[in-house]
């Protein structure tokens, strides 16, 4: 209903302000038509903003002079005009037509209703050295008070209403993002301490090379101290990586099993022939009571090394 | 031949000839190559070996190509049903002049130098058979003739077919238990030796066949000694011997390491057995395979190769589960090598 309303005010106003360029004016000649769009004439308070629509019809070759737009300025002491907006249609059958926007808005306090007039535009289309006058006609509205002159409620007359909450920024969908890249990348740490065998994941059934490699010391190699000591180490370590062979395969694996362990693991071939010399020295420390040859036969250091080279096969980054 | 001074070369000398008995017998007997090196090691440790497979996979003529490989005096006797002891060691018969004649029997007819006696279907026999057998087996000496007769070299292989039940005894677990090994002769895997046993006419005649094997590639008189070196000279660490004991633990108590298999109470299945003079046995034993593969120490690998033959046969089972005996033994004895951790 409302919509019907202002359509029907503005063809009101339509009908009043067309104005009919007269072929036997010469001033005028060029101008075909100017159409005043406005919303409807009544009930505006103070603060309303009133946008004024004008179609300009000029015979073309005239345009519409852009240095005759009114700059948006406070008008007089109650009206801004706030926004001058101009829309070039273009020529069509000799016609160059126009859509001016005037945005106004204005701060007049009445007391009671009273008619206003927002004061004609006037505007200039040219071609070449000629001018012509182009007017956008003026508009005039009813303003109507926000309160009564008397006040008749309890309370004081006038009383600020507080203002009005500030609208929150929608971040439901920011946080859910967050939430989520958070989710992510703590799943992706765990991925990565999982595949590379970090913290707890060192111990985990399926990284016994990890372990191994933890329960050797790194000081093996380096360690001083009397030999008897230093044949035990060595023998813990190398216990420690056959344990961690046989938890592998999951059963005992023996040097003659070697073979079948690279057949049924062969990521491990790339440590072949360090894997060997491994069973070698484990042969000959606990077998063959010469401790002293199997550390000949892989020093303390390459067993480190080796330990270290086994658990990176193990996760896949060797 | 002085061993304790010079065993190193001894012993190399000998391990050729033992590789070379090897060959000898895989020229007749064609993909039995594991049973081969069994025997083998058990002809090194002086310990005596029961066959045991179906009927018609070559067990005899495998023991037939061992005796001849490994030369000396070779006897041999079929078990039956009515067999006694009196007719192992006798042998009654009329003589020329028409009298009764008592002459020694099969067991002693070759004299103290007997080097093998095979005893063929040795389920066949009756107990007081497998007692004498016992006897021989365990003290290498039988009573006859009021004197006592002793086989110083003597290795007893006897074979059991296992699939007739009739007309058979058990043997008891005394008997078992003195045999180093018990081998199960399988047929051959490999389709090569399948096809050539079946249609190669050289395997169709048993006794020219066994023609191809060098005779004597042994010396039964010097086995005794070169057995003794090579346990002297093979040693078994600290940690052999640790591995060894919790693997006799382990078989006596499967439960304590968590083993299961399929359809087995683990908490009832081992009853006993397993036997110190099994677990002698079976380290001879080792100390012969690593002697075999040219090793002078013990690993654990050569206990996990000769250990379902020796000591399957001594584990004693729940008689429950008696008939399904073979795949579980087996199945415990993979899983306690599968669980012990070694060294």
């Amino acid at each position: 209903m409302g919509r019907l309303a202002r359509i029907l005010a503005t063809l009101g106003l339509l009908a009043t302000f067309v104005l009919l360029a007269l072929p036997t004016s010469p001033a005028l000649a060029q101008l075909r038509t100017v159409e005043l769009y406005a919303p409807r004439g009544f009930g505006h308070v103070i603060g309303d903003t009133l946008t004024l629509s004008a179609d300009i019809a000029l015979d073309a070759p005239f345009v519409l002079d852009p240095a005759s737009l009114p700059p948006p300025r406070a008008l007089n002491y109650w009206l801004d005009l706030h926004e001058v907006r101009l829309e070039d249609h273009g020529v069509s059958e000799g016609v160059h037509r126009y859509t001016l926007d005037l945005v106004y808005q204005t701060f007049y306090a009445p007391l009671e209703p009273r008619r206003l007039t927002i004061p004609a535009v006037a505007l200039f289309a040219i071609e070449g050295e000629r001018r012509v006058p182009v007017q956008v006609p003026a508009w005039s509205f009813l303003m109507s008070p926000l309160r009564e002159i008397v006040a008749t409620g309890p309370g004081p007359a006038m009383q600020l209403r507080p203002d009005i909450a500030p609208p929150l920024l929608p971040t439901a969908g920011l946080l859910r993002g967050l939430a989520l890249a958070l989710g992510v990348a703590l799943l992706a740490l765990l991925l990565l301490a999982w595949q590379m065998g970090w913290g707890p994941f060192g111990r985990r059934r399926a990284r016994p090379f990890a372990r191994a490699a933890r329960a050797i010391p790194l000081t093996l190699a380096t360690a001083p101290g009397d030999p008897i000591l230093a044949a035990s180490r060595y023998a813990h370590a190398l216990q420690a990586l056959h344990r961690a062979f046989d938890a592998t395969d999951g059963k005992g694996v023996f040097a003659e099993d070697l073979p079948g362990f690279f057949e049924r693991h062969a990521a491990f071939r790339a440590a072949e022939a360090e894997v060997r010399r491994l069973f070698a020295a484990s042969r000959r420390a606990f077998f063959g009571a010469d401790p002293a040859g199997a550390q000949r036969e892989l020093p303390p250091d390459e067993l480190v090394a080796l330990a270290r080279r086994l658990r990176a096969v193990e996760r896949g980054t060797a | 031949m002085d061993l304790v001074r010079d065993p190193d070369s001894v012993l190399s000398d000998w391990h050729a000839h033992a590789l070379r008995f090897e060959r000898e017998i895989g020229k007749v007997v064609l993909g039995q190559e594991r049973v081969i090196r069994l025997l083998t090691i058990a002809t090194f440790a002086r310990g005596h070996v029961l066959l045991e497979g179906d009927v018609g996979v070559g067990k005899t003529t495998l023991l037939r190509a061992m005796a001849r490989a490994i030369g000396g005096a070779f006897e041999r006797i079929e078990g039956t049903i009515d067999l006694m002891p009196g007719d192992l060691v006798y042998h009654a018969h009329l003589g020329e002049d028409g009298k009764p004649r008592i002459d020694p029997g099969p067991l002693l007819r070759q004299g103290e130098d007997l080097s093998i006696f095979f005893f063929n279907e040795i389920n066949r026999a009756r107990p007081q058979v497998h007692a004498l057998l016992l006897r021989l087996m365990a003290e290498r000496s039988v009573s006859a003739f009021n004197r006592e007769y002793r086989f110083p070299h003597v290795q007893v292989f006897a074979d059991r077919n296992r699939v007739e039940r009739e007309e058979t005894f058990e043997l008891p677990a005394a008997a078992r238990d003195r045999f180093l090994m018990e081998v199960q002769v399988v047929m051959p895997q490999a389709d090569e030796a399948r096809r050539s046993l079946v249609f190669d006419p050289r395997f169709h005649d048993v006794d020219t066949l066994l023609m191809d094997v060098e005779s004597g590639v042994l010396d039964p008189e010097a086995l005794g000694t070169v057995a003794r070196a090579i346990q002297i000279g093979v040693q078994a660490s600290p940690a052999l011997e640790a591995y060894t004991l919790a693997l006799w633990d382990a078989v006596r108590r499967p439960q304590a390491l968590g083993l299961a298999i399929d359809g087995v109470d683990i908490n009832r299945l081992v009853q006993g057995g397993a036997s110190p003079r099994g677990m002698s046995y079976l380290i001879r034993a080792a100390r012969v395979r690593a002697w075999m593969e040219g090793r002078d120490m013990v690993v654990p690998e050569d206990l996990r190769a000769v250990f379902p033959e020796v000591m399957a046969h001594r584990i004693f089972i729940d008689p429950v589960y008696e008939m399904r005996r073979e795949p579980i033994v087996a199945a415990l004895i993979a899983g306690v090598f599968e669980r012990v951790p070694a060294p």
